[in-house]
């Protein structure tokens, strides 16, 4: 086992671990902060497959942005309030037959899949590619893209407006 | 530095993992010990004080005292704090910090991780340092704590905005993320800093230095924002916040945090050198080079480094004991009125002259 | 467009009114410091400052004017009557010591400094000194005993006196039954004691 071997496992350790935290815990603090865990390992497991920009963006995108953003809501409903939000288990029937099904199909994917093992070279840098192929090939749904969080950018700017008055 | 030390002990790696906790204990540990007896003097001798002067020769020692006297400190943990967030978020604060430490090149011979990736690791590994005042400030179940960790957050993310926009800025000259190759590229003398427009003589170099020195201004204010030191302080606001997100800790657990904000003042001015001056490179050459001792550069290179940072470090503390403390609304004002559109400026303007 | 202009005005201003903090705050990094170093440099004190009191005993006549006259109560005095056969000697400015002063208790953690015991001492005995260092770990140890007897010597003065008195009163039964036996004589005999 040499040591990308035992950093893989111990990414994946993270991820698996903090993700049942996740969907186990009765507290939705503790859910919340192992997502950022949860996070960091996937974001782990995106550097050693060679991807450090998605990698990376990863951790800025998820934890930097949209988690913040959870747990500052999740906290000013919480404590303050001292409204007890619990999660609780519903349903436990049908996501398990759902969950079921869902894993045999990925199972069976990942089994029939004829997968084409590369020789393993140190990865190169990402970010330049990814950055050329963004506005050229891409280049079309990269501008949606952008229009799409100007609008967000514009509507949430009125909606914080028509508060104020 | 790691296939020497592979070579030494024959393992990869305990290689890496040494690697790894190099910097804590050569650079982060006996810095922040200096920096915060730096911080008293400088605050006394600004206000025509003397400082600590009792331990050692004009009180260099007070941090090892403070050091001891805060791991006698009881440990305690408030009866209504959740206890396993309020145990871990120091821990995270300071992981964060350290981990900008990975791919900081401190000179030529010790580059850490000579990650592609760069500056944007730096600037993603700093959202961990957000969750973890989110989560000191939450857990400690106190009001100073919570207001504190909510300003930090809003502060520390409203302050990214303009910090990526300038980086972006430097990126689109440098062509790279790499801060190793940033530094490497202001090889030479001084002239060749980014400060001064870079190592390319011509005309886009002239045209290029006002806007340097605009996009250092933002980058250093914005950086300064992002470690909530003063005028940006308000997170930690002491006469009103009592201590902010930290108000709760005590012993250890607060010095970790304290450990965590002069490493981090100590990263972004290192951010700050390198991307603008020129990083390990000296402003007027190694005596390595003159005396034909070339094992000599790599150390001349961490002192000019170290230097650099230090100086910026400096800056921060100047700053400091100048300026009073911004309010929420003025903090706000300034981050997205006056640095974000000036960096936006700045980023199209550099943008087209490097089309030149 | 002025708005514009205001907007850049500002932003300068920002800038340059920081540099121009920096630049004073920069200066007084080389202003000799205005502080002193306490515990190994003094400032001395003023002539008249007021600090813990001091007592001098040799001068004491026990009159317990400044026990009445302080507002807090925090100076507490016994004293004993000396026997005719005693010379206490006389005080600096030449009044005559008639008491043992067997107890002067001054409680520092009460005391407020206001000097007004001072003041009524006849012999000027009580005063102020400029010590204000005598801070201790337990409250018990602010309390000063400023008499100049033992406890045991305070006793044997109680005890002398007791038995003199008792010794006088004996005298006075006696006389007393003489008296009724014999009416109206030698009145005035009595009073020189
Ligand atoms: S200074 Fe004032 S308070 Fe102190 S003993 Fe004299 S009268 Fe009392
Ligand atoms: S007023 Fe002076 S003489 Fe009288 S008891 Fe006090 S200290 Fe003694």
């Amino acid at each position: 086992m040499n040591l990308y071997d035992l950093i893989f496992y111990l990414f994946a350790a993270v991820t698996l671990l903090s993700a049942a935290v996740v969907v186990s815990s009765k507290n939705i603090i503790y859910s919340a902060f192992s997502l950022v865990l949860t996070f960091f390992g996937v974001a782990g497991l995106y550097i050693l497959l060679g991807a450090d920009f998605i990698g990376v963006v990863q951790i800025l995108v998820y934890v930097g942005g949209i988690m913040i953003l959870l747990l500052f809501g999740v906290m000013l409903t919480n404590k303050i309030t001292s409204v007890d939000i619990r999660t609780g288990t519903v349903n436990v029937l049908p996501s398990a037959i759902a969950i079921g099904v869902f894993m045999g199909l990925v199972t069976s994917i990942m089994i029939w899949t004829k997968w084409v093992s590369l020789p393993t070279e140190t990865p190169l840098t990402t970010t330049n590619e990814l950055g050329k192929l963004l506005i050229t090939e891409y280049v079309l749904i990269f501008e949606l893209l952008a229009i799409l969080l100007l609008v967000a950018l514009i509507g949430a700017a009125s909606i914080a407006r028509r508060d104020k008055e | 530095m790691y296939e020497f030390l592979t070579n030494l002990i024959g393992n990869e790696v305990l290689a890496w993992i040494i690697i790894a906790a190099l910097p804590l204990f050569v650079v982060i540990l006996p810095y922040a010990l200096v920096a915060i007896w730096l911080e008293r003097k400088v605050s006394a001798h600004m206000q025509d004080r003397l400082g600590p002067m009792i331990t050692g020769w004009h009180g260099w020692l007070q941090s090892f005292a403070d050091v001891l006297k805060l791991l006698q400190k009881e440990d305690l943990v408030p009866a209504e704090a959740d206890k396993k967030l309020f145990n871990i978020a120091p821990a995270l604060v300071f992981t964060a910090s350290y981990a900008a430490f990975a791919v900081i090149p401190f000179s030529s011979g010790f580059i850490g991780s000579g990650a592609e990736i760069g500056i944007f690791f730096i600037l993603a590994v700093s959202s961990f340092a957000v969750a973890g005042i989110l989560m000191g400030g939450w857990a400690s179940n106190n009001k100073y704590s919570l207001i504190g960790a909510m300003r930090a957050v809003a502060q520390i993310i409203s302050y990214e905005i303009p910090t990526a926009l300038v980086v972006l800025s430097m990126v689109m000259i440098t062509g790279t993320l790499s801060l190793e190759k940033i530094s490497a590229m202001q090889t030479g003398y001084f002239w060749n800093w980014f400060i001064f427009g870079g190592p390319e003589w011509g005309l886009t170099k002239f045209l290029l230095i006002p806007f340097m020195l605009v996009g250092f201004l933002i980058l250093y204010m914005s950086t300064l924002a992002e470690v909530n030191r003063t005028p940006f302080d308000i997170p930690e606001a002491e006469s009103e916040l009592v201590g902010g997100y930290h108000t709760e800790y005590s012993g250890m657990k607060f010095a970790m945090f304290f450990l965590a904000e002069y490493a981090n003042m100590f990263a972004v001015s290192a951010i700050v050198s390198i991307i603008f001056f020129g990083g390990y490179q000296s402003p007027v050459g190694y005596l390595g080079d003159l005396f034909g001792v070339s094992w000599l550069i790599p150390f001349e290179q961490l002192f000019w480094f170290v230097a650099k940072g230090l100086f910026f470090v400096f800056v921060q503390m100047w700053l400091r004991w100048t300026l009073p403390r911004l309010r929420v609304d003025q903090l706000m004002n300034l981050c997205w009125k006056y640095l974000i559109p000036y960096s936006i400026a700045n980023l199209i303007i550099i943008g087209l002259i490097s089309l030149i | 467009m002025s708005g514009l202009k205001q907007y850049f005005k500002d932003s300068w201003e920002g800038i340059w009114t920081v540099l121009v903090g920096m630049k004073i705050t920069f200066k007084h990094l080389f202003v000799p410091n205005v502080t002193i170093q306490y515990p190994s440099v003094r400032v001395p004190m003023p002539e008249r400052v007021r600090n813990r009191l001091y007592v001098n005993m040799d001068d004491c006549i026990g009159c317990d004017q400044c026990s009445r006259a302080c507002p807090v109560s925090c100076i507490s005095i016994d004293t004993v009557k000396s026997l005719p056969s005693e010379d206490l000697g006389v005080t600096s400015n030449g009044k005559k010591k008639a008491l043992w002063v067997t107890k002067f208790d001054i409680d520092f953690a009460k005391c407020c400094y206001c000097q007004l015991c001072v003041f009524p001492c006849p012999t000027e005995c009580i005063y102020m000194t400029d010590v204000y260092e005598f801070s201790e770990y337990e409250r018990g140890k602010l309390l000063y005993n400023f008499s100049t007897l033992t406890p045991e010597q305070a006793a044997e003065k109680k005890a002398n006196l007791e038995k003199f008195n008792a010794e006088k009163e004996a005298l006075k039964a006696a006389a007393a039954a003489e008296a009724a036996a014999k009416p109206k004589i030698e009145k005035p005999q009595d009073k020189t004691e």
